[in-house]
């Protein structure tokens, strides 16, 4: 049983994150108590996402519109403010904004005052969350009664949500029995989720059929018409809003768009994008005070239906003049950020997520509602996997985001710290230790140096010290061209490819780097290898981002002569081909450029197969005499590798080599570039770890061999780590081997 | 791309909606079809709360209230007991099986969201390939920018409870009736 016995934290106690510990304390409660049901509830939605957004067929079309309609709205909120005043003004409702929460508290204890409300019946509303309503009403002597499932246990609970749509999602059917045994007098098993959804069921249909008023948020809200969106599976949305003769709706500024006619954009979009389904149960498209009957179950005898519309601007505004913060408000909350995300998986939003809103995204609206950036310290927790990004059905670069948050908050505590330092500067850590590998290598794994790194720069002792080779790609190209004398094509058509020598490739994994050359050259691709070069990974990582800059517009400039003079780059480190394809434009600040190494940049596989594509050449007449005696290849892709669009290449190859390939499920192997290296987040992404190699274990067959192949250097790194003596091999590795041993 | 015709439009739609756990039945623009419908679909309903529909054809319905078990008019007792309820939808949605339900005078919100059984009545020519093309202003004189209504996607559910539940707030079981006409089968 895992439980509340070994951890004795309460979720909300760690909810502000303002202190480094409170993180730290809330990823071991996390994994101790929440991960089970995290894990497998925010896996299912994320499945489920990728089969619904497979079925609509213009869905990167639909992105952009829902993209420009919110940059529209945002950039024109104002005027939209007082368009959707005057709609609902019109209709006999009434408009309230809130500059701040206290405001907000007080315009709708007063309006439930007026109506001598009792009994306030109470949609999810996230918005409320953030002003802290419920404290407020029943400050006032007003019952609340939350009527969203989840809701209703957060409410006995009172723990603040994990997740933006599915607040109770850290709770599995056992954790919510046991809850409801220990509130309410109950002899009832309860031990079902249908006993459960009865029991709560009744007691909450009492409240809807007594309460006065009702409260409700919005997913959106159409400015032309004051029609509000609301997304909902259970119902308690449709009997909040419209039981009770008076409707209170509160909503963040950000919520309003131009035009009904936009809200089938993002009706396709939301419940896709979130739980993976085509449409939720019940989309309310409401134009309150809505002109139907009051029927007064609960007693009253009110006469007309009373609408107030409270928007929220509570820091909303701040953010809108903040050219980094501002890009948090087009999210529309639909959570895929949080289903695909690894770290979140594991975690959920109690420990990578603030006092209300969580996820990757969380630290943004945390700092610019709260106005405190060190609550957003839990964007620490985002690795910058880039998963997230194809995903939003908004486009938001969610990782970027972190980066500047990351940024901000090193430069409050006033300069980065020794860790950053370190993790931020491999590539430099890189050549010196390459001076003298061995020494390097002997000095790293020394128990006493080992204690004194932990200290010192959080490098957690039980991970083995990334190793240096015993010479460098550089070095070893160098040898093997003057041994070799390719014989260079004279044939001017033949294209070029130039090996970049990253730091990784270049210092620790020569192996890699010497396996492209072979394997290009015996399909007679003329290669070259580059000079070696901090390209700005690493600083980019550790949010170091005027150091990346740096790095960035030298290593563009030295890059693009190879470019002008016709040749390729091949990029052997996933993390440093998304570094090209995705960040640089942001670091580079020239879009020409920009592009040119984003056509011109590839992964080794993925340049293989166009190659011979283009010539018409079938891999397995290209590869004969390879080595055929493996059959099953275990496949895991590297998370921003699969973002920039190269995460099949090897899967392909493979598949058409005739290999059974069985691919990961896992976003992100836990490593995450230097993540998995700090003392503070060896856990976490252990745990992510143990995720991908179950699904390892679980591909094996007793009798057959299976081989492992995982792109990343650090994804290699946390499935060796559990696998010892077995290789762990990169796909051009692999390639280069079978070659090799059919020869 | 063309657009898909009548015939494959209501194709997608049952199967849409079977998917999101709802059932269909189609039946021709008949008074005493649809009533036979609505007996089988209300058997053992000691009574049935019914809206008058705003959208489809009231004749239709001639046959069907006659029932004593229908009620149009109910009490407070009524709207918080009878467990089903019957309306109509302006419109259908072929790619998420989702009905279009009206928030009207004729109590068609209460009857579809405080029952445990919704029975839902919608014209064939009124099925729409996607969500965006209810507030479309050429599809059904755009009827979907001119009112408060709620796209019904199958019975209310929840995960929030560990496995998914159908039926909490609103009802666990619906049930399309799609009236067809026979001049739209050309
Ligand atoms: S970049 Fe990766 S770690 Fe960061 S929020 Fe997105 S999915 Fe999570
Ligand atoms: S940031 Fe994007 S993916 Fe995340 S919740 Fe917002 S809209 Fe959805």
């Amino acid at each position: 049983m895992t439980g509340s016995d070994e951890v004795h934290i309460h979720p909300r106690d760690v909810a502000n994150k303002s202190a480094k510990e409170n993180l730290t304390k809330a990823i071991a409660m996390a994994l101790a108590v929440e991960n089970e049901a995290l894990r497998l509830n925010t896996q299912t939605f994320n499945a489920n996402r990728y089969t619904a957004l497979s079925a609509i067929p213009d869905y990167e079309e639909l992105k952009s519109r829902a993209r420009a309609i919110k940059e529209d709205s945002i950039e024109r909120l104002p005027e939209l403010i007082a368009t959707l005043t005057k709609a609902v003004e019109a209709r006999g409702g009434k408009v309230f904004i809130a500059a701040t929460k206290d405001d907000a508290n007080n315009y709708i204890t007063n309006v439930c005052r007026m109506h001598e409300a009792k009994l306030v019946v109470k949609a999810k509303s996230i918005t409320s969350e953030e002003i802290e309503l419920n404290h407020a009403l029943e400050a006032a002597g007003i019952e609340v009664a939350e009527t969203d499932l989840a809701e209703f246990i957060l409410q006995i609970s009172n723990e603040q949500p994990s997740h933006i749509v599915a607040p109770a999602i850290h709770r599995s059917r056992q954790r919510i029995t046991a809850l409801f045994k220990e509130h309410f007098d109950t002899s009832l098993p309860l031990d079902t989720g249908e006993d459960l959804t009865e029991f709560a069921r009744l007691i909450l249909r009492q409240k809807f059929l007594s309460a006065d008023v009702g409260i409700s948020g919005a997913n959106l809200i159409a400015a032309d018409e004051g029609c509000l969106l609301l997304v909902e599976s259970e119902g308690n949305i449709r009997l909040t809003t419209q039981l009770p003769a008076v409707h209170i709706a509160i909503a963040g500024i950000e919520k309003i768009i131009p035009s009904k006619k936009d809200l089938g954009t993002f009706i396709e979009l939301l419940a896709a994008s979130g739980t993976g389904q085509p449409l939720t149960s019940y989309t309310n498209i409401l134009e309150p005070p809505l002109l139907v009957p009051v029927l007064n179950l609960n007693g009253r005898s009110d006469t007309r239906r009373e609408f107030h519309l409270v928007l929220l601007d509570n820091g909303r505004m701040t953010m809108r003049a903040d050219t980094e913060l501002k890009e948090a408000l087009y999210c529309i909350r639909c959570s895929a950020c949080m289903n695909v995300c690894a770290n979140f998986q594991a975690v959920g939003g109690h420990a990578f997520g603030g006092e209300c809103y969580t996820g990757g995204i969380g630290a943004a609206w945390t700092i610019g509602t709260s106005g405190s950036l060190e609550k957003g310290r839990f964007a620490e927790l985002c690795t910058g996997c880039s998963r997230c990004v194809p995903n939003c059905p908004v486009r938001i670069d969610i990782p970027r985001l972190n980066t500047a948050i990351k940024q901000r908050l090193i430069t409050l505590s006033g300069g980065p710290s020794l860790q950053k330092m370190f993790f931020g500067n491999f590539s430099i850590v890189g050549a010196v230790a390459s001076l003298a590998p061995r020494v390097a290598n002997l000095i790293a794994a020394l128990p006493a140096v080992r204690s004194v790194m932990e200290l010192l720069i959080g490098f957690d002792k039980r991970r083995p010290v990334p190793e240096f080779g015993r010479s460098t790609l550089v070095r070893q190209y160098r040898e093997h061209s003057k041994k070799s004398r390719v014989q260079a094509d004279a044939s001017m058509s033949q294209p070029r490819a130039v090996l970049f020598a990253d730091a990784y490739t270049n210092y620790n994994n020569p192996q890699v780097g010497m396996a492209v050359v072979r394997v290009f050259e015996k399909l007679g691709i003329a290669t070259t290898v580059s000079a070696t070069m901090a390209e700005g990974r690493d600083a980019q990582s550790q949010g170091l981002v005027e150091s990346a800059a740096a790095r960035a517009v030298k290593t563009a400039a030295y890059l693009e002569t190879f470019i002008d003079e016709g040749s390729d780059i091949i990029v052997a480190e996933p993390s440093v081909l998304a570094l090209f394809r995705s960040d640089y434009k942001a670091l580079l600040c020239n879009d020409t450029l920009f592009k040119k190494l984003r056509a011109h940049t590839y992964d080794p596989i993925e340049y293989l197969n166009a190659f011979l594509s283009q010539h018409h050449r079938d891999p397995r007449t290209a590869l004969r005499g390879m080595d055929r005696n493996a059959t099953r290849i275990f496949y895991h892709g590297h998370c921003q590798m699969k973002t920039v669009g190269a995460g099949s290449a090897a899967v392909d190859l493979f598949t058409q080599l005739g290999f059974t390939v069985i691919q990961s499920k896992a976003e992100c192997c836990g490593m995450a570039g230097s993540f998995g290296y700090k003392k503070a987040y060896y856990e976490l992404s252990k745990n992510v770890g143990d995720d991908l190699v179950r699904q390892i274990r679980a591909a094996e067959v007793p009798g057959t061999q299976l081989v492992i192949v995982a792109s990343g250097t650090s994804c290699r790194e946390q499935i060796g780590a559990e696998y010892a003596g077995r290789k762990i091999f990169s796909p051009v590795e692999l390639l280069d081997t079978l070659i090799r041993s059919g020869e | 791309m063309s657009a898909p015709s009548h015939t494959e439009l209501l194709k997608q739609f049952t199967a849409s909606a079977v998917k999101a756990v709802a059932t269909v039945e189609v039946v021709t623009a008949d008074a005493e079809a649809l009533n036979a419908a609505l007996e089988r679909a209300t058997a053992g309903d000691e009574h049935v709360l019914l809206s008058e529909p705003d959208d489809l054809d009231p004749a239709l319905l001639r046959v069907f209230l006659k029932n004593p078990k229908v009620i149009i008019r109910p009490t407070r007792e009524q709207f918080s007991r009878v467990p089903t309820g019957i309306t109509d939808a302006f419109c259908a949605i072929a790619s998420t099986g989702s009905v279009c339900v009206a928030m009207s005078a004729n109590y068609t919100s209460p009857m579809s969201m405080l029952t445990r059984k919704h029975i839902v009545l919608v014209d064939s020519a009124a099925i729409v390939a996607r969500p965006s093309d209810v507030f479309s202003t050429e599809i059904h004189s755009g009827t979907g920018l001119h009112r408060s209504f709620t796209f019904i996607t199958g019975p209310s559910a929840t995960a929030d409870m560990g496995p998914l539940v159908r039926g909490v707030h609103g009802p666990a079981a619906v049930h399309i009736i799609v009236v067809e006409h026979s001049h739209d089968r050309i």
